[in-house]
């Protein structure tokens, strides 16, 4: 199972953490328990798939606050929060930062591991998005200035001519530099250089 | 009763029933001397008493007047014994000659017949006969002698005559003969001179309304009956002054504690219509001096019918009335102040489970979270087959545990939550703290605090309600985590709790925070009930603790401590070793 999805269990009930546990592996899960944020913060945490399983409250940091610094580290896995608490403002804080789901105790099978595959799905798709954008960030970052002045000029909608005055260079030259960014790009037309150029808009604002 | 019994009563009453907390039950016996008398009257009189309040012993008696006293001393040794003895209305001279034990006291009177006498000639100069106008029963001879002895310092300035035991109506016919030249002084009778009895104030009436010539009397019951006045005691003074010392020992004085004035006071008291009637200028009349009817209203004239007629209905006329305080009733009225504190006590609780509800929730769910992901695990992994009954039987075990667990939290909080007997029993202090530690665990995670649990290194065995106690510190360790709600330094958030047994015989809990401490001026009155610094504190927290803590004789103080913060100490006695141990079966 290694390389699959990996479950981490924050909560300081060491009863409630053994059968959380128990049951997450007869679900086919593979899962980790902490006491605390602290332990968890302490962990290497492994580069895998998985989801954190978060009480709210806990002596020393909260879950709430471990969402926090987790995100302030960059770490993207998606957090499901557990609470005993009927606490509105606690749920909305915690679904406004991300959270997956915020599910009360106790708390049924079906809920949670419905909860657990929205969470794990969701940290594979934004692995693929990163892996993507990685590897788009990576090719565009192989271009050439003229390239990439190429490249602007063809995502804005100007036809070659257009850019070739503008570049102040041959419109064969600009053919030249438009095949050989798309090569470098592996995009085979100007409408797949548009989706590209968004997504790295995007990308940038993220 | 008569008039004079009457009005020391209403001031007895008066006295005791404003200033007691407590209801006190105020019996009313009348002896129904001197009409009837004798040792075998006497017997059958206190066997009477002695069987009517055999159940219900009086706290205090209150003899009014030298019959009562008489017979109460005499029967002492049978009936009320070791109940302090107030008394009223007793002559000076005749309390000299008694020996009164320790436990009787009382402001004694004298009745100053040679002012008043002295007064009336000074007001008619022209007197030249003073008559004395007295009964034929002992107690009317008696007054007769000292009149006797008295009067004779008058002999000079007037011719003193008496008028000793004759017949109603031959007092009347020679007081009807009198000319301007006399001046009447009576104390009344309550025997005439053939047979008949009444009231000295009966006697007086028709003194007064015989005589052709002003009459004194020596007592304050006889005003409105005609006569001018004289230098009083008031009787309801009398009994405002019983009442005073009733007051005294009910709370607690020791009898032969009581600073008491040596006397009863006397003052001038005069009837405004005699003044009138025999041409007394108001000038001539001390400033001093109380003056009654001098606009005789219709009340007035309508009180002085009713008592009239409270008299008419009393017609057996007696001396006495002795007034028993019921112990029985007054524990009574201390079980309800009792209950209404063990009510209050419960109402406070309540509030605390209130205020802890979120958290006991909290700690009940967490063992019911575990429960169901302990079976949910169970059925997945019947479901996959296999042998797995190891780890089946595990979660059995867990699942017995987690239940357990949630049912003691249910019942440290039913327990809280009960209106049960107040209890005395011995139970172990160290336990106690750790129900309150248990109860507490959630509030202290939903306030994200830290509460530090120090045990004695022994064990301590108080003796008392259980409840009550850990009421008490969930009280105090509350406010403790109130206290440092706000505060920002993390270190500062933790509140300790600790039993240490300081000397043989008393154990200390206190409970310390590191909080911005009590304000000074908020110090003195902090066990005062009603009084709260929290915005929606109601103020009785604390000060049912004192309640609770003075309760099991034990007290309660609150300080600052050195290094900020407030600390709260209980002093609880403990129990010895002897109390402990089982009787032998």
């Amino acid at each position: 199972m290694n390389g699959g999805p990996l479950i981490h269990v924050v909560d300081d009930d060491q009863s409630l953490r053994t059968a959380l546990l128990r049951l997450l592996a007869a679900a086919g899960f593979e899962a980790r328990g902490y006491a605390s944020s602290g332990d968890f913060l302490l962990q290497p945490l492994p580069e895998r798939p998985g989801c954190l399983l978060l009480d709210v409250r806990m002596p020393g940091p909260s879950g709430l606050e471990l969402q926090a610094a987790l995100q302030h580290r960059g770490c993207a896995l998606p957090v499901i929060f557990l609470t005993g608490y009927a606490d509105v403002s606690s749920s909305v804080r915690a679904l406004k930062a991300g959270a997956v789901d915020f599910l009360s105790k106790p708390v049924e099978r079906k809920t949670l591991l419905e909860a657990l595959h929205r969470a794990i799905d969701r940290d594979a798709r934004q692995r693929r998005e990163r892996d993507e954008a990685a590897q788009l960030r990576a090719r565009f970052a192989t271009l050439s200035g003229r390239e990439r002045a190429v490249f602007d000029g063809v995502v804005a909608g100007r036809l070659n001519k257009q850019i070739a005055d503008e570049l102040a260079i041959g419109e064969r030259t600009v053919k030249l530099l438009r095949s050989q960014l798309m090569a470098k790009l592996a995009a085979s037309s100007a409408a797949e250089l548009g989706c590209l150029a968004e997504r790295l808009r995007q990308l940038s604002d993220t | 009763m008569l008039p004079a019994n009457f009005e020391a009563d209403e001031g007895l009453r008066e006295t005791i029933q404003t200033s007691q907390g407590t209801p006190v039950s105020i019996f009313d016996e009348f002896l129904d001397a001197p009409n009837f008398g004798g040792d075998a009257y006497a017997e059958i009189i206190a066997t009477y008493l002695r069987d009517k309040y055999a159940s219900r012993p009086p706290e205090v008696v209150v003899a009014a007047g030298s019959e009562a006293l008489s017979f109460l001393l005499q029967h002492r040794s049978t009936l009320f014994l070791g109940v302090p003895l107030v008394h009223l209305a007793i002559p000076l001279p005749l309390l000299r000659s008694m020996q009164l034990p320790p436990d009787v006291v009382g402001v004694p009177v004298e009745y100053d017949f040679l002012l008043t006498v002295e007064q009336a000639l000074r007001w008619h100069p022209q007197a030249r006969r003073l008559l004395l106008v007295t009964g034929a029963s002992p107690w009317d001879r008696e007054w007769e002698a000292r009149l006797r002895r008295e009067a004779t310092r008058f002999s000079e300035r007037v011719t003193v005559e008496f008028l000793a035991g004759l017949s109603t109506d031959a007092v009347r016919r020679r007081l009807q003969e009198l000319a301007g030249d006399a001046v009447v002084f009576t104390p009344g009778y309550f025997v005439d001179g053939e047979g008949h009895h009444g009231t000295p104030r009966q006697s007086v009436e028709a003194i007064a309304a015989a005589a052709a010539a002003p009459v004194y009397g020596p007592y304050s019951s006889f005003i409105g009956s005609g006569v001018v006045g004289g230098y009083l005691h008031g009787f309801k003074d009398m009994g405002r002054q019983a009442g005073a010392i009733v007051n005294a020992l009910l709370a607690g004085s020791a009898p032969a504690s009581l600073q008491l004035p040596a006397l009863m006071p006397n003052s001038l008291q005069v009837d405004w219509r005699q003044l009138r009637r025999w041409g007394i200028k108001e000038n001539a009349v001390p400033n001093d001096a109380v003056i009654d009817f001098r606009q005789p209203s219709l009340l007035e004239r309508y009180r002085s019918e009713t008592i009239a007629a409270i008299v008419a209905l009393l017609l057996q006329a007696g001396l006495i009335a002795s007034l028993l305080f019921e112990r029985r009733r007054r524990r009574r009225a201390e079980t309800a102040v009792h209950l209404q504190r063990h009510e209050l006590a419960h109402a406070s609780r309540l509030a605390i489970a209130g205020e802890l509800t979120g958290a006991i929730a909290h700690e009940i769910n967490q063992p019911l979270a575990a429960i169901l992901s302990n079976a949910d695990a169970a059925d997945l992994m019947l479901e996959a087959g296999g042998d797995r009954s190891d780890e089946l039987r595990q979660i059995l075990t867990d699942i017995r545990r987690d239940d357990l667990r949630a049912s003691a939290i249910i019942q440290r909080l039913r327990a809280l939550l009960s209106r049960h007997e107040v209890e005395r029993q011995a139970f172990e202090l160290n336990a106690a703290v750790d129900d309150v530690a248990s109860l507490l665990r959630g509030e202290a995670r939903r306030r994200q605090l830290r509460i530090a649990f120090k045990h004695a290194m022994k064990p301590v065995t108080v003796v008392g309600d259980r409840i009550q106690i850990e009421q008490v510190l969930i009280n105090l360790i509350l406010n403790a985590m109130d206290a440092v709600a706000g505060v920002a330094d993390e270190r500062r958030t933790a509140v300790t709790v600790a039993v240490e047994q300081v000397a043989d015989g008393m154990v200390v809990i206190s409970v310390r925070d590191r909080g911005p401490g009590i304000a000074a001026e908020h110090l003195p009155k902090i066990f005062d009930s009603f009084f709260s610094t929290k915005r929606d504190g109601v103020g009785l927290g604390l000060s049912i603790a004192r309640t609770i803590v003075d309760a099991h004789g034990g007290r309660i103080v609150a300080e600052n401590t050195a290094g900020g913060g407030a600390l709260f100490r209980v002093e609880l006695p403990t129990a010895r070793l002897s109390l402990l141990m089982t009787a032998p079966t």
